[in-house]
């Protein structure tokens, strides 16, 4: 296990560090137990970082802390070396349970991020452009109940990304959409987060779907244990657009799965 | 002054109001049942209870006095008269949420009321009647404050040269104040509030334990008794209500014994049949007396009457018209409160523990009982400073004080339903206050919004009735309107002309209906179909 767990190399330097918690630990009102504690993480420039562990280890909560959303009981966030010390749409939230206001349209969810921080005509332009990202051209007018889960969760993506976050937080985006329509929002999930038409320069994917994780991220931390700490991190080193036929890809699986503590089943 | 007296009086008005709640309770039970079972009887029962809640308690005192004061007559018909307006004052609401519950009993739910054959006495007792518990108790508490607030009307009414009066704290303080005794006002007042306060504290623990036990999905721990006595009185309650499939919906699976016996006990249909014509007798029975009243009061009155009446109406539209001036303004100043102070309520959880159980006792506490005091020490400034325009500035406090908080705690209630991810993303957005209201929190809150409105403007009424004509409010001082419908209904009946004032109740009932045909029920219609804050979470 290493304490400090990315490894600096010649392509990860520190100027490229994007977010990086310092000894975050957590501990609900009340409750007489730390939930976690000195999480050190690190998100490099164009890296999807990966949160995995098992229920109740507080990942949500810990994407929450780098949000600010919800403040660390000690420890610091740093945001391109500033301390982070409020909720900013720098730091931009895709919720598990997809969050999108029923009594607005397609655009109108979008352009929420963007109120009273320029003109509604350049609001309007600049939410058009991220549903066209998204995928979602066409269907700007529609309600969110006249959307399917994956086109709901596009409109939470798009409404994150028009922000211009410099991070994007994702809490298990797909867990709520059935398998072929999260499989397809998966393959284009990175294309769109590291698409040079956005702002964002990291992400940060809490999920328990570990062909997920292999799937998409750069670097994996593993969480475990009570109260939870890093336990064990990985690089996932497979050429992209990934594919679970790469022989190494059942590899990472079974590494992240034993990390975990989990005896991985046979096919 | 004798204080045992005082004390009584509390404890019969209380009583009254309790005793009344708890047969509204029981009849909505068997009217909700019959409105699930019968879609006849729903297509009639629903739109009458949402078109006699619109009408203000006072608009049904022409009725009363026929019915009860000259049908019944003596002590007993005022008895009955004050015990039919406390009854107007405290059912509807219980009415209609007992009704939704019966409504959204789950489905599942149903199918094993139906798996196990049970019959009509054993589906209310072990499904319907369970189910409907948190919303009657949640709802215990506005009716409670409705029949507490009418007692200045319905214990004691003058009608031409009599005045009519029951036992109860409402006759004991108006009898203060025609006497000019403060010292018992304050006594009464003083057993009124710690009645309030008792009362409000027992229905809350109540309500949190109804939602705790009967609840579905509720985050509510059940808490359990400790006390022998206590514990005496829950292990015979659980022995009576053992099958209770909603708190034991799981453990029927399990428990072969069990479904060996509920299907051995299975009820007979005809109770049903019983109920329901039981329940149709009843209803006939009433309307027949009531018609028969009508006929009555219409023939008595003259031809040439009533083409008075009729020639005076577009008079009386005029006054309504004034007086929905002065409701609008009473609504507009509520929610404006509702929309600052619950918001503050609903987003800072300390200072809603601290001023919760104080806005909820005033919310209870009767504000006819010591709107008196307000007009004796404000009267000799406000006359001064507004010669003109001081009996309005009465009837709004008046009017504010018996409605403002049923739009602040539905919208407070309406704030808090807002899903936590909806907040994160407010915050994460960094949205302004203007904004977040704008265009989430109010759109949020709306069906809440509504609903809490409708009930202000419907006491709203209530509170302007008594302000628009009190007369010897304190001693020789009298509160009269220059213009208002609700004056001319007191006034009419004060003066004994029931047939006009009969009349002016019926054109304002008329308009109250057509009011929530068209404008409350379009407004909850477009809650139901946009505003639906729980289809922003998809979690499929």
């Amino acid at each position: 296990m290493d304490a400090n767990p990315i490894p600096s190399t010649a392509i990860e330097k520190e100027d490229k560090k994007i977010l990086q918690s310092i000894g975050l630990s957590y501990r609900f009102p009340n409750a007489s137990k730390f939930t976690f504690t000195d999480i050190n993480l690190k998100a490099y420039k164009d890296q999807l970082v990966a949160i995995v562990g098992p229920t109740g280890t507080g990942k949500s909560t810990l994407l929450r802390n780098l949000a600010y959303l919800i403040p660390p009981t000690s420890g610091t966030v740093l945001l391109e070396g500033k301390p982070v010390t409020k909720p900013s749409s720098r730091i931009s939230l895709v919720h598990q349970s997809i969050a999108t206001f029923p009594w607005m349209t397609a655009l109108e969810n979008v352009k929420l991020s963007l109120k009273g921080k320029m003109d509604n005509e350049q609001a309007t332009k600049n939410a058009q452009k991220m549903l066209d990202l998204v995928g979602l051209r066409g269907v700007e007018d529609n309600y969110p109940k006249e959307m399917s889960g994956g086109m709901r969760q596009r409109v939470a993506i798009a409404r994150s990304l028009v922000a211009s976050p410099s991070v994007l937080l994702m809490d298990e985006p797909f867990v709520h959409l059935d398998e072929l329509t999260a499989t397809k929002l998966r393959d284009e999930i990175y294309k769109i987060v590291f698409n040079p038409r956005n702002t964002l320069k990291a992400a940060i994917l809490v999920s328990h779907n570990l062909h997920e994780v292999v799937h998409l991220a750069d670097y994996v931390y593993v969480m475990n244990g009570s109260p939870a700490t890093v336990i064990d991190t990985f690089k996932i080193d497979l050429p992209r657009p990934r594919s679970e036929r790469t022989s190494n890809f059942y590899d990472y699986i079974d590494r992240i799965m034993k990390g975990l503590d989990v005896t991985p089943q046979k096919a | 002054m004798d204080i045992s007296i005082i004390a009584l009086a509390t404890l019969a008005t209380v009583l009254r109001i309790l005793a009344l709640i708890a047969v509204s309770i029981v009849l909505g039970w068997g009217l909700a049942y019959l409105s699930i079972k019968s879609r006849t009887f729903e297509n009639a029962y629903i739109p009458l209870v949402n078109a006699f809640e619109s009408i203000p308690v006072i608009g049904f005192l022409p009725i009363v006095l026929v019915a009860f004061i000259s049908g019944v007559g003596g002590p007993l018909g005022v008895e009955l008269a004050a015990d039919f307006l406390v009854f107007d004052a405290v059912v509807w609401n219980i009415w209609i949420g007992i009704y939704q519950a019966f409504k959204t009993v789950p489905e599942p739910l149903l199918e094993v009321a139906d798996n196990y054959k049970f019959g009509i006495w054993r589906r209310l007792k072990d499904l319907y009647i369970p189910h409907s518990l948190p919303r009657i108790t949640s709802n215990l508490f506005s009716s409670f404050a409705d029949g507490l607030f009418y007692i200045s009307v319905s214990e004691i009414f003058t009608v031409g040269v009599k005045t009519y009066q029951t036992f109860g704290i409402g006759t004991t303080i108006a009898v203060f104040l025609q006497q000019g005794n403060l010292l018992g006002v304050y006594y009464s007042l003083a057993f009124v509030a710690a009645a309030v306060i008792i009362v409000t504290l027992t229905f809350s623990r109540l309500s949190k334990r109804a939602i705790a036990k009967y609840g579905l999905n509720t985050d509510l721990p059940i808490r359990r008794y400790h006390s022998t006595i206590r514990k005496y009185i829950y292990s015979t309650w659980r022995n009576m209500s053992r099958e209770n499939i909603v708190s034991r919906f799981g453990s029927r699976f399990r428990n072969k014994k069990r479904v060996r016996y509920s299907e051995r006990e299975q009820e007979p249909n005809y109770l049903g049949a019983v109920l329901k014509y039981s329940v149709y007798f009843l209803l006939a029975v009433i309307a027949v007396y009531l018609l028969f009243w009508v006929y009555a009061t219409v023939t008595s009155v003259s031809g040439s009457e009533w083409s008075s009446f009729f020639s005076e109406t577009p008079f009386l539209i005029y006054a309504m018209g004034v007086d929905y001036l002065r409701v609008a303004v009473i609504a507009l100043a509520s929610a404006f409160l509702a929309i600052t102070l619950g918001y503050y309520l609903a987003v800072h959880k300390k200072a809603s523990t601290m001023l919760t159980p104080i806005i909820q006792i005033i919310g209870a506490f009767p504000a006819p009982t010591y709107f008196p005091l307000i007009f004796i020490a404000t009267l000799p400034f406000l006359a001064s400073a507004l010669p003109f325009e001081y009996t309005e500035v009465y009837i709004f406090i008046l009017g504010f004080l018996s409605c403002f908080y049923y739009v602040l705690f539905d919208f407070w209630i309406g704030v808090q339903a807002i899903p936590s991810e909806f907040w994160e993303v407010m915050r994460n957005h960094e949205l302004g206050f203007f904004t977040r209201m704008r265009y989430i929190i109010l759109p949020a809150a709306f069906p809440y919004l509504i609903t809490g409105l409708s009930s202000t403007i419907n006491s709203a009424w209530a509170g302007i009735a008594i302000a628009e004509y009190w007369p010897n409010i304190y001693g020789t001082h009298s509160l009269i309107a220059n213009i208002g419908m609700m004056k001319f209904i007191s006034v009419n009946l004060a003066e004994g002309n029931i047939a006009a004032a009969a009349y002016i109740s019926l054109i304002f009932a008329v308009v109250v209906i057509i009011y929530g045909l068209l404008f409350t029920r379009s407004l909850m219609d477009l809650a139901r179909k946009k505003y639906v804050v729980e289809e922003g979470i998809y979690a499929g």
